[in-house]
Formats: C-alpha cells, sequence, structure tokens
C-alpha cells in the first residue's frame, strides 16, 4: 500500500495523543478532520493511529519494500544508540527493506492501551493505525477471542515461526502459530537492594514485617497473584476459583498488615532507584537495564528468581485487524527472527530471548550468553510458572477481587 | 422592525456556543455514560441494554467507604487550602502595593507546569531519605522508618498544594473589592485592633485545623496541634481585629463560597495524588472508577459510580449553599 501522508506533519499530533487514555477518542475526532489527498477514504497518516473506515483486506498484498510500519510497544524494549536519539535495530531494518518505522512507546500497560488504543476502533471495525502492538499474552488471548486480529501470512516469513523455540509454538491461544510472534519473555520475581536486604531468594520476604512499607507489589494481577499462589504452593497455570481465593487472602495479610508500601506498575523502578522502595515484585529485565546504568555508591540492585518459583510471561508482536500495513509488518516480523537481529536487541534489553540460534551469536560476548536473565538456566526454567487462561467472566471477577484487595 | 427582533434574539445568540459546547462535550458523553451505567455483559461477550437500576444500589452499598474517604480527603484539602489561601489572598490585597500583580503571578506559576509532573516532583522532594526527610533522619528528630510518601497525608497535602490557587483567586477578587474606606469609618466607630483577641482566635482555629487533620488522617494529632496553634496565633495577631470580623470577612463570603466549591468539587474527584502519593489504604472514588474504566473493563461501574459521585457532590453543594445562605452565592452583599 503506497505511502499516503507526509509523515513529518503528523508527528507532533501523534506525539501530543501519546500516552493519554483519551488518545483513542481523540485520535478518532482527529482523524475525521485528516482527510486523505485525493480519491482516498479518510486515511490514517502513518503519525496516527486513529481509526479509518476502511479495514484493509485480509490477503493484502506482500509489500516488496517501502512503506511505513507503525508499531506500538513497551518502554526500554528495544535497543538504543550511544547518543540515546536511534534505534540501531529499526535503522538497520529501514535501510535493508526502505520501510520506515514509526516506533512509539506507546504502550504503558495492557488494559490501558487496550481502552485507549484497540478497544474504540476494533470495535467499529476500524483499523487502530498501528500495524504491530506488543501486548502480553493474556492480552492476546482475549484479542484472538474477540477477533481481531489478523495471521500473519507465514508464507511471507521465512524466519517465523521456523526460528521460534520449540516452547513457544502451539500455544493454547495460538495453536497454528501465526496470530503472535513473540517480542521477549520476562520472568517476575523479587528486586532488591542488596546492600539494604543482603541476598533474598525466598518469596517469603514479600510477608516480612522487616521490609515494612518498604516494599512494591506489582499492579499486573497475574503476576502478583501468581507469585502469592507459588508461596503457598499453588500451581498458577492450573489455578482454581478456591486458590484464587486463597491466594487474594494471602495478599490482603500484607497489605492489611501495611507491609506493602504501594502497588505499582513499572515505576516501582523510580521508588527503588530513590530508595524508598527495597524489595519489590520485579521484572527480570528492568533491575539489569533500568536500574544498573543508575547504580550509585549505596546501591546495589538485585533481582533473584525465588527458589520456590517465579512467574514467566510473554510479549508478543500482533497485527490488529485490518492494519494497513501488514505486508510490512510480516517483513518485519521476518527481520526480527533473523538470529542476528534479534541478538543485537537482546544484547540491550537483558530479557529473555525466544529465538533460535541468538545465543550462538551472542557467544561472543560471554557476559550475555552466559546471563541468566537473557538465557535462564535449566533449573530457572524448572521453577518457571504461567498464569492460567482466563475465560471473559473469570477475568472480570479475578481482577476486581484483586482490584479490592489493592484498595480500590 | 427588524433591530427589537434582533435585540430580543442577541442573548440567545451569545449563549450559543458555550451551550453548543457543553451540550457536545458534557451532555452528550453524560447522556451516553447514563445509557452504558445500565448495561449489562463484559468486554468479549459484549454489552446489552437490561436497564439494570440494581447497579446504583450496588455501586453505592460497595463503594461507600471511597465516597465518605473522597469526601473526607477533598474536605481536608479545601480546609486547609482555605487556612493557607485566606492570609495569602488578604495579604495580596491589602498589603501587595506594587508587588500585587507579581505575587498573584507567583500563586498560579505552578500551573505552567502540568498537574502530574508537580504530583511527581513531590515523590522527589519528599523521598523516604530525600531532600526533607532525609536531614531530619540524619539529626535524629525523626525516627527512620518515619515516611511521608505513601500516606492519607501526602495525599491530602498534595491535593491541597494542587488546588491551592483555585482557592486563592476567588478569595482574592473578593477582598480586592472591599472598600478600604468601610474599614476605616469602621475603625473611626471603635472597632479597632483585637489583640489578645485576635491571637487566642487564631491559635484556637489553628490547632483545631491542624488537630482535625491528624486525626482523620490517623496521626498522633499533639505535635501537629501545637504547630498550628502557633502558626495560628500569628496570623491572627495580624489579620484578626474588630473590623476584620464585622467587615472585611463578611464582605468576603462570596470568595469563601466560590473558592471552597473551585476546589472542593475536583479534589474529590481526583485520582492522581492517591495514586501517586497514597498508599491501598488511602485510595479514593477517583481510583476506583479509573481502575473499573481502565483496568477492570467494567464499563457500566464505572459509568454508574461517576453518576453516584456527581449525585453527591450536588447534593454537598446545595446542602452547603443552603448553609451559607444563597445571597452569598449571587454575591448578593457586595
Amino acid at each position: 500500500m503506497p505511502d499516503r501522508i507526509d509523515q513529518s506533519i503528523e508527528i507532533t499530533r501523534r506525539r501530543f495523543l501519546a500516552g493519554s487514555a483519551m488518545a483513542g477518542f481523540a485520535a478518532f475526532l482527529a482523524a475525521c478532520g485528516t482527510q486523505g489527498q485525493g480519491s482516498q477514504a479518510p486515511s490514517t497518516g502513518p503519525e496516527t493511529p486513529g481509526p479509518t473506515t476502511t479495514v484493509a483486506a485480509t490477503e493484502g498484498p506482500t509489500a516488496t519494500g517501502g512503506g511505513t510500519l507503525n508499531f506500538a510497544n513497551w518502554i526500554g524494549y528495544i535497543d538504543v544508540s550511544d547518543d540515546n536519539k536511534t534505534h540501531p535495530t529499526l535503522d538497520k531494518f529501514t535501510k535493508e527493506t526502505g520501510i520506515a518505522v514509526n516506533y512509539q512507546e506507546a504502550v504503558d500497560d495492557n488494559e490501558t492501551f487496550f481502552t485507549s488504543d484497540l478497544q474504540g476502533p476494533l470495535g467499529a471495525n476500524l483499523s487502530t493505525g498501528w500495524d504491530i502492538v506488543v501486548v502480553t499474552d493474556w492480552m492476546v488471548a482475549r484479542l484472538v477471542r474477540l477477533g481481531w486480529l489478523e495471521t500473519i501470512n507465514t508464507a511471507n516469513t521465512p524466519n517465523f515461526p521456523t526460528n521460534l523455540l520449540e516452547q513457544y509454538h502451539g500455544r493454547s491461544f495460538d495453536p497454528d502459530t501465526n496470530l503472535a510472534a513473540p517480542w521477549q519473555s520476562g520472568m517476575t520475581g523479587i528486586g532488591f537492594d542488596k546492600k539494604k536486604t543482603g541476598d533474598l531468594s525466598s518469596l517469603n520476604v514479600f510477608w516480612d514485617t522487616k521490609y515494612k512499607g518498604k516494599m512494591t507489589y506489582l499492579t499486573e494481577m497475574r503476576d502478583t497473584v501468581g507469585l502469592a499462589a507459588i508461596k503457598l504452593g499453588v500451581e498458577p497455570n492450573t489455578i482454581t476459583q478456591a486458590q484464587f481465593d486463597q491466594s487474594i487472602a494471602e495478599i490482603k495479610k500484607a497489605v492489611d498488615a501495611k507491609i506493602v508500601r504501594q502497588l505499582q506498575g513499572n515505576s516501582y523502578v523510580d521508588s527503588m532507584a530513590s530508595g524508598d522502595v527495597i524489595v519489590a515484585m520485579a521484572w527480570s529485565g528492568d533491575v539489569l537495564t533500568l536500574l544498573v546504568p543508575d547504580q550509585t555508591e549505596n546501591q546495589d540492585f538485585q533481582w533473584a528468581l525465588p527458589t520456590e518459583g517465579g512467574m514467566l510471561w510473554t510479549d508478543n508482536q500482533v497485527i490488529p485487524k485490518g492494519a494497513e500495513h501488514k505486508g510490512q509488518a510480516e517483513i518485519w516480523i521476518n527481520f526480527y527472527y533473523a538470529p542476528e537481529n534479534a541478538a543485537a536487541v537482546e544484547a540491550f534489553v537483558n530479557y529473555v530471548c525466544p529465538i533460535k540460534g541468538a545465543r550462538e551469536i551472542l557467544a561472543s560476548d560471554p557476559d550475555i550468553a552466559n546471563n541468566p536473565l537473557i538465557f535462564p538456566t535449566d533449573d530457572m526454567v524448572a521453577r518457571l510458572h504461567q498464569f492460567k487462561a482466563l475465560d471473559a467472566t473469570e477475568e472480570q471477577a479475578w481482577s476486581s477481587a484483586f482490584a479490592s484487595v489493592a484498595g480500590f | 422592525m427588524e433591530r427589537p427582533r434582533l435585540r430580543r434574539l442577541a442573548p440567545y445568540l451569545l449563549l450559543l456556543p458555550g451551550l453548543g459546547w457543553l451540550l457536545l462535550f458534557y451532555v452528550y458523553p453524560a447522556v451516553q455514560m447514563f445509557v452504558v451505567s445500565l448495561w449489562t455483559g463484559n468486554i468479549t461477550e459484549g454489552y446489552q441494554m437490561t436497564w439494570n437500576w440494581g447497579i446504583y444500589q450496588q455501586g453505592v452499598s460497595t463503594y461507600w467507604p471511597f465516597i465518605v474517604r473522597s469526601a473526607e480527603y477533598g474536605g481536608l484539602a479545601t480546609i486547609l487550602a482555605f487556612a493557607l489561601g485566606y492570609p495569602l489572598a488578604y495579604t495580596i490585597a491589602f498589603k501587595g502595593g506594587a508587588y500585587k500583580n507579581v505575587l498573584l503571578f507567583l500563586v498560579i506559576a505552578p500551573f505552567f507546569t502540568s498537574f502530574l509532573l508537580r504530583t511527581l516532583s513531590w515523590k522527589i522532594i519528599l523521598a523516604d531519605n530525600g531532600l526533607v526527610l532525609g536531614p531530619l533522619k540524619s539529626a535524629g528528630l525523626l525516627s527512620e522508618d518515619f515516611r511521608l510518601l505513601a500516606t492519607p497525608a501526602a495525599v491530602v497535602a498534595g491535593i491541597t498544594y494542587n488546588f491551592l490557587p483555585f482557592m486563592t483567586l476567588p478569595l482574592y477578587v473578593a477582598l480586592e473589592k472591599v472598600d478600604v474606606r468601610l474599614l476605616e469609618a469602621a475603625r473611626d466607630l471603635y472597632a479597632g485592633p483585637w489583640r489578645p483577641g485576635g491571637t487566642i482566635v487564631g491559635a484556637a482555629v489553628g490547632a483545631v485545623i491542624v488537630a482535625l487533620v491528624s486525626l482523620i488522617l490517623e496521626v498522633n494529632p499533639l505535635v501537629p496541634a501545637v504547630i498550628g496553634g502557633v502558626l495560628g496565633a500569628v496570623v491572627g495577631t495580624f489579620l484578626i481585629s474588630e473590623a476584620f470580623v464585622r467587615v472585611t470577612l463578611p464582605l468576603s463570603l462570596p470568595g469563601v463560597f466560590a473558592g471552597s466549591l473551585l476546589t472542593f468539587i475536583p479534589a474529590v474527584g481526583d485520582f492522581i495524588n492517591a495514586e501517586l502519593l497514597g498508599n491501598p489504604q488511602s485510595q479514593m472514588i477517583g481510583n476506583v472508577i479509573q481502575a473499573r474504566f481502565l483496568k477492570i473493563t467494567d464499563y457500566p461501574m464505572a459509568s454508574a459510580l461517576s453518576f453516584i459521585l456527581m449525585a453527591a457532590i450536588i447534593v454537598g453543594v446545595l446542602v452547603y449553599a443552603r448553609v451559607l445562605g444563597t445571597e452569598e452565592l449571587t454575591g448578593g452583599s457586595t
């Protein structure tokens, strides 16, 4: 599909909208005002993820180069050049394929992104303006349930799923492995300030009154409930309603005893940096990528997978229904699944790499190839759990129960 | 006979832009939200209109504590903003002299920064070992595990700070209009300074306000009350005279009314301060609504709670207007 709008015009609007929970609605209004040039129906500029009235054919033509890719990802989730200005992997992609990438750190948390960017347009059969969106497993499952994803035409992607590690094939929400291409996996465990706490390895620390008021839990229900379940000896992958209730009660104990200072999303990183929080339920890559660069003398941030076990989750690249540049999205997925490209991202983000061959490429740097956060040891893999897939009713009831224990 | 007709129409024409704006951006979404509140269903299976009026009763019974807490925090913030804002506005209006405009500018200066950033900066300033608490702790004045962040006190303080200009500006406008000659006349009629009385009243008001705040926030009220009393005494000594009680204060009541509403209403619905500065024990109704909308995708309950909050505020404001007298509402006393 040819690129129709000069992208420079649109940048400011996109920036302006980014991060706002009302972005979906605002973008809808904005899109009403931007008529495409010439004959085409109201068009979505490359920088405006506003809905359009046209839903592209599912069997979109394979782009051979050129065009744009609108890419929504999480913060700190791709390699950055030394001057913090560009993303080398994206530059390489553009150079090789001629496809410009509009890369935005637009996903702050799954639910908020769903509400602001996906639900409005997709619910009305419009395109979201995004071509690649990175969301967590359970959100992929919801999007599949709603029929809001494009199928990745694997004939166009020789590297995917060929280079995808075996354990990611045929997941319950994606039996044919053609809806979601894993971006990174991560683990949820204990983040701590070693200077103040010493070495930590047990989940019991999250109920330890010694750290009262100096500890945060995560706002992601599956992480916090998952860890509580593991602490109780419950397998999160098969957790029943009764076991869920027990886990919630366990969390409530710590909240009521005011051991838990706050429940936070990614901002727990800032609280650890300022010293307000010394123990946190934390995501594996964050502690290294976001905290260590600022590490000062009296700080010693560590991340540990609890001996009892931790949570494993995967963030996936998906193509929302009606994406205007589906062909370009497939070219990107194919590019990312080339081990040398995945390796370049991996070396920066410190999360678990789902792509075959990346480790061999990174072997030249033993620090990375032997980094258990990127390539977990077999012993760690055995201790990782995934959260059960929930149906719509369960999902709402459980997140509601979790919200009430979290104080709202 | 064209002109009289046009003249009759003029007020309506002038109303049109504002009315249109309200219809499009307030009435229409409000009606739609009301409709949503009566739906049942969920995001994946879709929603049906079931005229589920029960949700309002369910919302009130489940979330009543949050509404009460929000009213408490909003009310406290309003009282604190008044206690801070009144002397401030008074000083600018009567003693500001050539610096009036500069001082007013300083009052609204924080508004040039985003609300979110201003609140986030509190996290840095009030960090457990940060700029303020760090030195106090190392000097041994505070215990090691004392903290301000993630407490109800931080939430109320944050709201007070963020909405202070909404209180100060209407107070200033009201005080600025007070005719100085009335005060001179009052003094001529022996309404002179009221030194011991003013000090005592100031101390009492200061101590009571701060003790009240401490009690609701579950802090030991003794030390804060003493501090509040001292501050109140200082302010009272200079502010409160007989002329003030009989002339200035009554004339400034429209400002008090407007300022307290402008502070209280947004404060009750605020969620940013509770989210960033609060803990699980200090979340407000705004946080519940936000979580229902964005995290749980329970749109009917979120919409219903928005309406319940709106209704509660309207009732509260009507009662308040009744108590303070409707004349002040319309500025009838000036």
